[in-house]
């Protein structure tokens, strides 16, 4: 019992700072002034995740085994490596793009957890005979730490692209007015990579100057975060698939939850090749990116909406019974 | 280049002037010219195509000449322009352009056959191309998911009838002929695996590996203008190549002093880690072969205390499926049991087995559960399922009687198994009896004649029930495992593939994220190298640099590093200058 009220205590913490945290955000982001404000959220987030460290132990506690056995267990876990990441660069002094992803993010799943359609799901349940082995702590920490790290970065490359697309038409239309002639979008991303920023003569307001850096800030962390993601994706993948040939007697089933995710593999595959290929590089590569967000979707929660395969553990189904 | 060769060997510095830059420049041209190679090689696939054609088209011997003309048309401008990219690979190897030259001259039917592999490889190493295919093959396992398999075709005619098709056209003539009704074992689909392979194995031969090899070469720029030509240049006065090239290591790079000039480079590691992934992956899919082809499978339930043989549940799977020594083993269950949590619900089932060779001798013997399967001799015996084949009852001290379980259908996952001990005359049309059902091998529960719930045993309990004047124990209840086995030689050749794969991502993400916290240097095949050259000249250093990628961060970091190096104060100076000239 006291665990019940402890854990309750606990969301509600969490989830009622992050709320301030978000408010926060958007304040810092009208007003440029408040320093001290973007101080007060990074240690709320802080707060966030210290909260959602305790949850999760109270409940490995009295559960007796690793809580993302389910998708409310999965969901806060998902918040909580989201906020992980929020850590990440703020220990390191590096002021990013990435928080104003991932606090929302944090926000979100955790209020999808709370206050979603997954009330009756709050209890914990007991193990069934194939989820209890080792494998269950590797497989499901490392595909939800990949899901959430690919989801931050699919989310900042669709940032670049909502910022890119802005400025391409502002551009042309500032070309149509001065030089009377219109360039492809590609052709002004391929000039824009082509010249070296220092010597750009073909953009010469600070404005746009600092956009092209935003740009590749963007691209920058986008990538970085997307590829660790990958990796962890990858061996999320592999793991489970050792642990399919120890409990299911194939390494390799096509069961869709499975499919998905190789699905979800191959699309940032794709993103990757696409990244080095400096034709294809900058607007591709982002496309490619937010597609994978909506497919991350799909493979975290569409499958088990379904409730087909074999993943179908600890998920709500839309058909009752 | 081959004529100056022969006339400047008399001084070694010399002869790197001349020799090594040629091949820089061609190297620096191939990376800028990348974005334009690329147009011209998808003109040389329509034309590599269109030659095809005309061959194909003109059997006719008299038309020999024309076609030979033809050929060699085509072939020149081939070879011009999808050269770059092949010729990364020799031009700088030294003896590598002499045997560019008679190539290019010697442009017959002998050399147009001699190039079609080369010209096969280029179309399928192109990258374009690879991601098409991993795109199809991301989209067929979608649909995949979306199509229930392996149903039977009345199934797909009720759900993807002629007369309202999906999307205007999607009908059950589509799933049925391109096979999406067993999309994972579809000619289709695996036709694109085997294609996306083939590509894997193309771009590793003909980019990564010779990318590679470029990364490994050195070389030198001697004249201070060649320097200040790079993207990004820098002159130090009062400074020391040395002191640079300290500070260049401590950031990564690897550096190569020759007398005044410096060459630096880094993301080399990010360069073979690549070719590990294109490896793994390419291991990953021979086993998987492997696995389709050459293994057996079966399933069978057994009740406690029976016996089976390998060898009559095992079915071969493909046509290299070849039966072992061990498939002769008997296997008994000795005994099937099952774990329970405190409120009732199944924890695990067990399964003690022995195992007996043709001589009747016991050569193993465990006890497996889920996620603990059981080895031996290549098979694998897994725990998937159980069922309870029977119960031992007496009534009024007679049997045991072995009563049948049957199961029961519900809705949902739960199991119920049912069986009934007739009371009375057997033989008359409306027998009556009691029933006993039964989730697990836990607890019975018990109806009298008219359907009444008369109570809960355990087996083993050997605790009576009274039911209309009859005494029922029930003594046992006997509960079969459901076994899966199987033999599976693709199983070593994935996990090498797997633990490669796994190798070989984290190295390609942490060399390049070693990287990544100075200049960002990326993730896949040709990408990421970022390069350095010094001079010292008199006093000064003239520093220059490039790199493929984040160009902006790149003179972030090289200025960060510049910085560093040591302003060399006059006593020192007498001493550089000696350094500089020797």
């Amino acid at each position: 019992m006291i665990f019940l009220t402890l854990e309750h205590i606990l969301t509600h913490i969490s989830f009622s700072v992050v709320s301030i945290v978000i408010i926060i955000h958007f304040l810092t982001l009208l007003v440029n002034e408040f320093v001290g404000l973007y101080d007060s959220s990074e240690k709320g987030m802080l707060t966030t995740f210290f909260c959602l460290t305790g949850l999760l132990i109270t409940r490995w506690i009295y559960s007796g085994h690793l809580p993302i056995s389910d998708l409310y267990e999965s969901l806060i876990f998902l918040s909580w490596i989201f906020s992980i990441i929020h850590m990440v660069p703020y220990f390191k002094k590096h002021k990013n793009y990435l928080s104003t992803i991932t606090a929302p993010s944090t926000f979100f799943t955790q209020g999808f957890a709370t206050w979603g359609l997954l009330t009756d799901m709050h209890q914990s349940k007991i193990l069934v005979p194939a989820l209890q082995s080792q494998w269950l702590i590797m497989h499901v920490s490392m595909m939800v730490s990949g899901y959430a790290a690919l989801l931050c970065g699919s989310l900042l490359s669709a940032a670049l692209l909502v910022i890119t697309f802005r400025k391409v038409i502002r551009i042309v239309g500032k070309n149509n007015n001065l030089l009377n002639d219109s360039f492809p979008v590609d052709e002004i991303q391929y000039m824009m990579e082509k010249k070296s920023i220092f010597k750009n003569t073909f953009f010469p307001s600070s404005r746009n100057y600092y956009r092209f850096q935003l740009i590749q800030q963007l691209d920058h962390w986008g990538f970085r975060i997307l590829s660790i993601g990958f990796l962890f994706l990858t061996i999320g993948i592999l793991s489970g698939a050792v642990w399919a040939n120890e409990a299911w007697g194939s390494y390799w089933n096509w069961d869709p939850k499975e499919t998905w995710a190789f699905i979800t593999w191959t699309i940032f595959a794709i993103y990757f090749h696409t990244r080095t290929n400096k034709n294809l590089e900058g607007l591709n590569s982002a496309i490619v990116a937010s597609i994978g967000f909506l497919i991350i979707w799909i493979c975290y929660f569409g499958v088990n909406l379904l409730g087909i395969g074999l993943h179908s553990y600890g998920s709500f189904t839309l058909i009752s019974n | 280049m081959d004529i100056l060769n022969p006339t400047k060997p008399l001084s070694s510095s010399l002869f790197n002037t001349h020799f090594r830059r040629p091949t820089l420049l061609l190297n620096s041209k191939i990376l800028k010219l990348k974005p334009q190679t690329h147009t011209l090689y998808s003109n040389n696939n329509k034309r590599s195509r269109l030659s095809v054609t005309i061959v194909t088209c003109s059997k006719l011997k008299t038309s020999k000449e024309i076609k030979e003309k033809d050929k060699n048309a085509s072939g020149k401008i081939l070879l011009s322009n999808s050269a770059p990219p092949v010729l990364s690979e020799e031009s700088g190897g030294g003896g590598g352009n002499g045997e560019k030259v008679p190539v290019k001259t010697g442009t017959g039917a002998l050399g147009f056959l001699k190039r079609l592999p080369r010209k096969v490889l280029a179309v399928l190493s192109n990258l374009p191309l690879a991601i098409g295919e991993m795109f199809s093959i991301a989209v067929l396992m979608a649909l995949g998911t979306l199509i229930d398999q392996g149903e039977a075709p009345e199934f797909y005619f009720q759900k993807f009838p002629e007369e309202n098709p999906l999307l205007g056209f999607f009908t059950w003539k589509w799933v049925l002929t391109l096979g999406f009704d067993h999309m994972y074992s579809s000619p289709v689909f695996l036709g694109m695996l085997a294609l996306l392979g083939v590509s894997l194995m193309a771009c590793t031969y003909t980019t990564q590996i010779p990318l590679a090899k470029v990364a490994r070469r050195w070389n030198y720029l001697h004249s201070a203008d060649a320097i200040r030509k790079q993207e990004f240049s820098d002159n130090l006065p009062k400074a020391s190549v040395q002191d640079l090239g300290v500070i260049l290591m401590g950031a990564g790079y690897e550096v190569f002093l020759k007398g005044p000039s410096l060459y630096a480079f880094k993301g080399l590691a990010g360069r073979f880690s690549p070719i590990g992934v294109h490896l793994a992956m390419l291991l990953i899919m021979g086993g998987a072969t492997l696995s389709a082809t050459g293994s057996f499978r079966g399933s069978v339930t057994v009740p406690q205390g029976l016996n089976f043989v390998v060898g009559d549940v095992l079915g071969p799977s493909g046509f290299l499926s070849t039966p072992t020594e061990a498939f002769n083993t008997e296997v008994h269950v000795n005994r099937f049991y099952m774990d329970y949590y405190d409120g009732g619900d199944i924890k695990q089932f067990h399964t003690d087995l022995s195992l007996f060779d043709l001589n009747g001798k016991e050569v193993m013997r465990k006890t497996i559960s889920v996620n603990d399967p059981l080895r031996y001799g290549g098979i694998t015996m897994y725990q998937t399922d159980w069922s309870i084949s029977a119960l031992q009852v007496r009534k009024d001290d007679e049997g045991p009687f072995n009563l049948a379980m049957a199961p029961l259908k519900i809705s949902g996952d739960n199991k119920l198994y049912g069986t009934f001990l007739p009371v009375g005359d057997v033989n008359s049309p409306n027998v009556k009896g009691i029933s006993m059902l039964a989730r697990d091998l836990q607890s019975i529960v018990l109806y009298d004649q008219e359907g009444k719930f008369v109570g809960v045993r355990r087996p083993n309990s050997k605790l009576p029930i009274d039911i209309d004047g009859m005494q029922i124990i029930i003594e046992d209840a006997i509960g079969s495992s459901g076994l899966e086995l199987k033999t599976d030689p693709g199983v070593p050749v994935v996990y090498a593939g797997f633990g490669a794969l796994m190798l070989t991502t984290c190295l390609s993400y942490l060399s390049h994220s070693q990287l990544i916290a100075n200049v960002c240097v990326h993730f896949v095949s040709y990408s990421g190298k970022s390069k350095i050259w010094a001079l010292q000249d008199g006093t000064a250093v003239i520093v220059g640099g490039k790199t493929n990628r984040a160009k902006a961060e790149f003179q972030y970091e090289i200025n960060l590093l510049l910085d560093k190096v040591p302003e060399i104060v006059e006593s020192s100076l007498s001493k550089q200058s000696d350094v500089a000239s020797g």
